[in-house]
C-alpha cells in the first residue's frame, strides 16, 4: 500500500507573511491539511476561492516552502521543483520569446538529451495536442485555447510523473474550455500519469477527476473526499449521465456551504 | 499602390517639403542680408564646407573619433550596468548595497564630474569614455532593475518545473524576458552618451566633432560650428536608428512588433 501513493501530504499548515497595519498576524491560507493522492489518479482540488487550494498545489510543486508537515512523492520528500512535478498555469506561462517547438524542447534540453531526440519527442508531443503546423509560431501569435495546448505538450513533453494544473482552462472560454476537457482526459489516459488539478469549476472537477477533495473556507483544509466513479471514460455523453448531474448538483451544495462561510468570514 | 499607402507616401513628401521650405527660408533670410551671414551661414556654405571636409578627410577622422568614444564608452557602460541591474533585482544583497548608490547617482548630472575625471585621468580618450561610461551606465542599470525585478514569477516557476537550476534561470529566462526594458535603457542611455561625447570633447578639446567645434568657434569660423552641427545630427541619428533596428531585430518575438 505504501508504494502505491502519488503524493502523500501530512499535517501540512502554511501561512502568508502579514504586512503592517490591518494584517500583521499574517493569513494562515493552509491548517494541519492531510491528503492522500493515490498513484496515477486523476485528483480534483475543489473549493471557494481564496481557500488554499493553490498554495498547496505551490506546496507540492516545491514553488513555496513547506513550514510545517511534510509533503513527499515517490522520490522522498518534496524540497525544491524538479520534472518530476511539473505543472500548467492558469495564464500558460509560456516563454514568450521562444517558438512554439523551443517551448516544448526546453525541458528536454534540461534532461540533457541530444537535440534531435529533443526535437522528435517535441514535436510528437505538439502533435498530441494537436498543434502541428505551429511549431515555428510565437505564443504571442496564437489564440488562448491554441497557448494553453503548447503549455501543457511542453509540460508534458518531460514526462513527469505528478502532473499538477492550476485552474489551466480558467481563462479560456468556454467551447474552447470543453473540447480542453475532453482532450485533457483523452491524454492521461493514453498516458496515465497522477494528476493534481486545481479548479473552482465544480462540473470541470466531475467531469474530469476520478476523486474529488472539497477545500474547507479559509484556512483550508480537506472538508469532503468524493469517488467519482464515473469510470474511465469521459465524453458528451457524460454530461448527461445521471450519477455526473446528481454528483454535480451534491458536490456544489458542499462547496457552496463552503463559500458562504468563506464570504462571511474574515471578508 | 494602396489608398492608405498613398495617404502615406503624400504624407511624407508634404513633410519633406515643409524641411526644403524652412532651409530655403534660412537660405534667402541669409542671403538677402536679414540676417548677419556670420551669425546665421546660409545652410549652402554650410554644405559646401561638409563637402570640402569630406574630400580632404578631416570630417571622417572627427566623426570617426567621436563615434569610437561614445560607442566604447557605450559599451562598457551596457557590459557593466547590465548585470548588476539583473544582480540587483535578484539578489538581497546587491540591491542592499547599490540601491543607495544607485539612487544618488541616478539625478545627479553626471557631467559636473568633468573636473574631476580631468584631474583623475586627464584630458585624452580615457577620461573621455570614462566620462560617457559614466553617464550611461545609470539610466541603464536603472532600466534593467526594475525591467528585471518587475518579472511574473510563472515562466520562472515553469522553467524552475522544467528542470532549469537557479544559474541557467538568470541566462536563459531572465534575461530575455527583461530584454524589452534593458533595450530601452540603452535606448534613453546612447543620446545621453552622444551629449556626453560632445560635451567632454568640447571641454576637452582634441580631435572629434565637439573638439572640432570648439576649435571653429574660437576661429570666429560660424560655417564651420553650423557644419559640426550638421555632422552631430546625422551621426546621432544614424546610431539611434542602427539601435531601433537591433531592438526590431532582438524582439521579433515581442507583440510590439507585430501591430504593422
Amino acid at each position: 500500500m505504501t508504494a502505491d501513493f502519488g503524493i502523500k501530504i501530512e499535517g501540512v499548515s502554511h501561512a502568508y507573511p502579514g504586512t503592517q497595519g490591518l494584517n500583521a498576524a499574517g493569513t494562515l491560507a493552509l491548517k494541519q491539511t492531510d491528503l492522500l493522492i493515490r498513484h496515477h489518479e486523476f485528483h480534483a482540488l475543489l473549493g471557494p476561492s481564496g481557500c488554499g487550494k493553490s498554495t498547496l498545489l505551490y506546496l507540492i510543486g516545491g514553488f513555496i516552502p513547506v513550514q510545517t508537515g511534510s509533503i513527499s512523492t515517490q522520490k522522498g520528500p518534496v524540497t525544491a521543483p524538479g520534472p518530476d512535478r511539473s505543472i500548467v498555469f492558469q495564464n500558460f506561462a509560456l516563454f514568450p520569446w521562444k517558438t512554439v517547438l523551443e517551448n516544448v524542447m526546453y525541458g528536454l534540453q534540461k534532461k540533457g538529451l541530444p537535440e534531435a531526440e529533443c526535437r522528435d519527442i517535441a514535436q510528437a508531443h505538439i502533435k498530441l495536442v494537436q498543434l502541428s503546423g505551429f511549431e515555428q509560431a510565437y505564443p504571442s501569435q496564437l489564440s488562448g485555447g491554441m497557448q494553453q495546448r503548447a503549455a501543457i505538450a511542453r509540460t508534458l513533453a518531460v514526462d513527469p510523473d505528478i502532473l499538477l494544473m492550476d485552474e489551466p482552462f480558467g481563462a479560456l472560454d468556454a467551447q474552447t474550455r470543453r473540447v480542453m476537457q475532453e482532450e485533457l482526459r483523452m491524454i492521461w489516459k493514453r498516458r496515465p500519469k497522477t494528476v493534481v488539478f486545481v479548479t473552482h469549476d465544480v462540473h470541470e472537477a466531475v467531469f474530469l477527476a476520478d476523486r474529488i477533495s472539497i477545500m474547507s473556507a479559509r484556512p483550508g483544509r480537506i472538508e469532503h473526499q468524493i469517488d467519482t466513479g464515473l469510470g474511465p471514460e469521459r465524453d458528451e455523453s457524460t454530461l448527461t449521465d445521471r450519477r455526473f448531474v446528481e454528483l454535480g448538483e451534491q458536490i456544489w451544495r458542499l462547496v457552496r456551504e463552503q463559500a458562504v462561510l468563506a464570504s462571511r468570514g474574515g471578508l | 499602390m494602396s489608398p492608405l499607402s498613398l495617404i502615406r507616401h503624400r504624407d511624407r513628401l508634404l513633410q519633406a517639403l515643409v524641411l526644403v521650405g524652412l532651409v530655403s527660408v534660412w537660405e534667402l533670410s541669409s542671403r538677402a542680408g536679414w540676417v548677419h551671414p556670420f551669425l546665421l551661414p546660409p545652410p549652402s556654405d554650410v554644405l559646401a564646407r561638409l563637402f570640402a571636409d569630406m574630400q580632404s578627410g578631416a570630417v571622417f577622422v572627427d566623426l570617426g573619433l567621436t563615434l569610437y568614444r561614445a560607442v566604447t564608452g557605450f559599451v562598457i557602460a551596457a557590459v557593466l550596468a547590465v548585470p548588476l541591474g539583473i544582480l540587483m533585482a535578484r539578489r538581497r544583497g546587491v540591491q542592499w548595497f547599490f540601491d543607495p548608490l544607485i539612487s544618488i547617482g541616478f539625478p545627479m548630472p553626471k557631467i559636473a564630474f568633468v573636473p574631476i575625471f580631468i584631474l583623475w585621468f586627464d584630458i585624452y580618450d580615457t577620461s573621455k569614455v570614462i566620462m560617457i561610461t559614466f553617464s550611461c551606465f545609470f539610466p541603464i542599470v536603472t532600466a534593467t532593475y526594475s525591467g528585471t525585478s518587475h518579472i511574473d514569477k510563472w515562466p520562472l516557476w515553469s522553467a524552475r518545473s522544467l528542470g532549469a537550476s537557479e544559474s541557467e534561470l538568470l541566462r536563459e529566462i531572465i534575461l530575455p524576458l527583461a530584454s524589452p526594458a534593458i533595450l530601452t535603457g540603452l535606448q534613453i542611455a546612447l543620446p545621453v552618451g552622444m551629449i556626453t561625447t560632445i560635451v567632454t570633447e568640447m571641454l576637452m578639446g582634441g580631435s572629434g566633432v565637439g573638439g572640432a567645434m570648439i576649435a571653429a568657434g574660437r576661429f570666429a569660423d560660424s560655417v564651420g560650428v553650423f557644419a559640426g552641427i550638421i555632422e552631430i545630427a546625422i551621426l546621432g541619428m544614424v546610431v539611434i536608428r542602427a539601435l531601433d533596428w537591433l531592438r526590431a531585430r532582438l524582439l521579433v518575438w515581442h507583440p510590439e512588433n507585430r501591430a504593422h
